[in-house]
């Protein structure tokens, strides 16, 4: 995506953290193809990579891809934010780098090495076994040095800089997504206790620190984008800071119902769990406040023009904030209470969940800042859709969508047969699993895994040549 | 033949679907609700459409209430869904206050 009209060390190493997350982003997709295929045909490459290493290639290199993302949006956005070039630019080089190769490593032993003794090489050399973050610990350790390197520039370069509210929230938000990670790289003996320490990577990565994240990216989106108004936006930011850690910190609770926690976490999890779907639908009134104002000062000037300077960036945000409120919020809220996660918990309503809510919360986002990586890139003034960012976006959203609703179908079949029914029985779980309703819906979750595939191959081409179209105002 | 030990008889099978439809209704009214009434304020609406705002609320709180009767809540979990409905209510209104005195502190 680099070329001449980058004014900036930083947006340059952006791009290629962009660049690496993309090709990860499709790799996330294939894995989970052929996963899917092995659910409706289990022998499909049986003993050569097995369903249990694409399901890990699947899930790791998701949340691998959006961390790559996340860090270039960082580097891309900060010149901007605090009007000077990133501090340590070089480290950061040196550390992308690293970061990259310790990945490429990561995967290739994923898949030609998949298993090992049980033992300590295993953990240190092969894989630690915890869903999502999986990575070996000699990787763990790689990543921890990466981040901190990275947490580094942003914390110098913040100080010295400009001290916008974006960067400041940032400022705080990376160190807490960099610390937890710290929580996931030790084992105990106990498995309650292991569970309940992985938990905070997991639940307070993605429903805090994350969802901060996405905030302060969907401020500087909208100003960028639509030129809204810095103090309205950042003012709404420390609100969103404020309901979301509010909310989420404690919404923790809803993972401890079955895993061995004391019975209080009941309680804890039922209310905050409750509270957490406020925020969401406050960023989507957010989105819309700021958007209806923009558009409307305009239009009170006479002017009927969209203010929106990067039509394909602003549809990936717009996504984001109803992907948001749908994937995290109504499929969070509908299973989330103790009284149903009794049944739902562990079935494809989970996964149903995951689907929509990885994509709709932050998948969207990341996309959307590639876009605006490629208009600076390219140095163009009005960004405009195509033919392939539209059937991108078309087809990658009806995928996910699709997926969605097909799992939650299977989900139910769980809830119904496997457990309410048949009370979570070994018996039970195969009957769910053989049902006609649950086979159909896992062959549509192929079908509509593979409209997703399709979709990121438009939107790959898409970023890689829409730069040198013509039908953009430069 | 199953155990009757290990059949969780909480929900009845037949609540199961009114219960997943009501809570994501929860969201889908409730975001009507926030949508309408911001739509009206920033005047994308017309004012007189803000009464489908606050029926689109009280369709919320009748979800909350229908989700919390079938799954058979405690006195806790339904206090907890109560202070939700408020804070939904009261979210819409406490986050324009505030946008709009900034926008009025800072262009005005």
């Amino acid at each position: 995506m680099a070329n001449n009209y980058l004014n900036s060390e930083s947006k340059q190493l952006a791009t290629w953290y962009f660049t690496f997350a993309a090709i990860l982003f499709g790799a996330q997709l294939l894995f989970g193809l052929v996963a899917a295929i092995q659910y409706v045909m289990p022998g499909f490459l049986y003993g050569i990579l097995d369903f249990s290493i694409a399901r890990i290639l699947h899930i790791n290199a998701l949340v691998v891809w959006m961390v790559f993302a996340m860090f270039g949006a960082v580097y891309w956005l900060l010149p901007d934010e605090t009007g000077i070039e990133t501090i340590g630019i070089k480290v950061g080089k040196l550390l992308f780098w690293i970061f990259a190769a310790a990945i490429v490593v990561v995967v290739l032993v994923y898949l030609f090495i998949q298993v090992g003794p049980a033992d300590e090489t295993t953990i240190w050399f092969i894989t630690e076994g915890r869903e999502y973050i999986e990575a070996p610990r000699w990787a763990d350790w790689g990543i921890v040095v990466v981040a901190l390197g990275f947490v580094a520039n942003l914390f110098l370069t913040g100080i010295k800089g400009r001290q916008t509210g974006i960067v400041t929230v940032l400022m705080a938000d990376m160190i807490a997504f960099a610390g937890l990670y710290l929580a996931g790289m030790f084992f105990t003996d106990n498995i309650s206790i292991d569970q309940y320490w992985w938990w905070w990577v997991i639940h307070l990565w993605v429903e805090a620190t994350w969802e901060v994240y996405v905030g302060a990216i969907a401020a500087y989106g909208l100003i960028t984008m639509i030129g809204a108004h810095r103090k309205v936006v950042e003012m709404w930011l420390w609100i969103e800071v404020a309901m979301l850690f509010g909310s989420g910190i404690l919404g923790l609770g809803h993972h401890y119902f079955w895993i061995g926690t004391p019975e209080y976490w009941w309680e804890i999890g039922a209310l905050f769990s409750a509270l957490e779907p406020l925020p969401l639908v406050a960023m989507f009134i957010h989105v819309l406040y700021d958007w209806g104002k923009t558009q409307g000062a305009e239009e009170e000037k006479g002017s009927t023009v969209s203010v929106v300077n990067n039509k394909p960036a602003f549809t990936w945000f717009v996504l984001n904030a109803f992907g948001n409120f749908l994937g995290a919020g109504i499929w969070g809220f509908f299973h989330t209470l103790p009284q149903v996660n009794l049944y739902t918990h562990g079935t494809q309503f989970t996964s149903a969940h995951g689907h929509l809510a990885f994509f709709g919360a932050y998948a969207t986002i990341l996309i959307g800042m590639m876009y605006i990586a490629v208009q600076g890139t390219n140095g163009i003034k009005i960004m405009k859709h195509t033919k392939a960012s539209i059937w991108g976006v078309s087809m990658i959203v009806s995928g996910v969508v699709g997926m969605t609703v097909a799992l939650t179908i299977a989900g139910y079949v769980q809830v119904l047969v496997s457990r309410a029914q048949m009370g979570a029985t070994w018996a039970g779980y195969f009957d769910g699993q053989s049902g006609l309703w649950f086979t159909q819906a896992m062959d549509w979750r192929l079908i509509m895994g593979a409209v997703t595939f399709i979709g990121f191959i438009f939107l790959a081409k898409d970023l890689l040549t829409t730069g040198k179209n013509p039908v953009h105002e430069k | 033949m199953i155990d009757p030990s290990v059949l969780r008889p909480e929900i009845a099978l037949d609540d199961f679907l009114p219960i997943f439809v009501s809570s994501a209704l929860v969201l889908v009214f409730g975001g009507f609700y926030v949508g309408i009434y911001t739509a009206v304020k920033v005047k994308l609406l017309k004012p007189w459409t803000m009464v489908f705002a606050y029926m689109f609320w009280l369709l919320t709180a009748y979800c909350l209430y229908l989700m919390g009767s079938l799954m058979h809540v405690g006195e806790f979990t339904a206090k907890a869904l109560v202070v939700a409905a408020i804070g939904l209510f009261l979210l819409p209104y406490a986050v324009y206050y505030m946008q709009s005195q900034v926008h009025e502190e800072n262009e005005h």
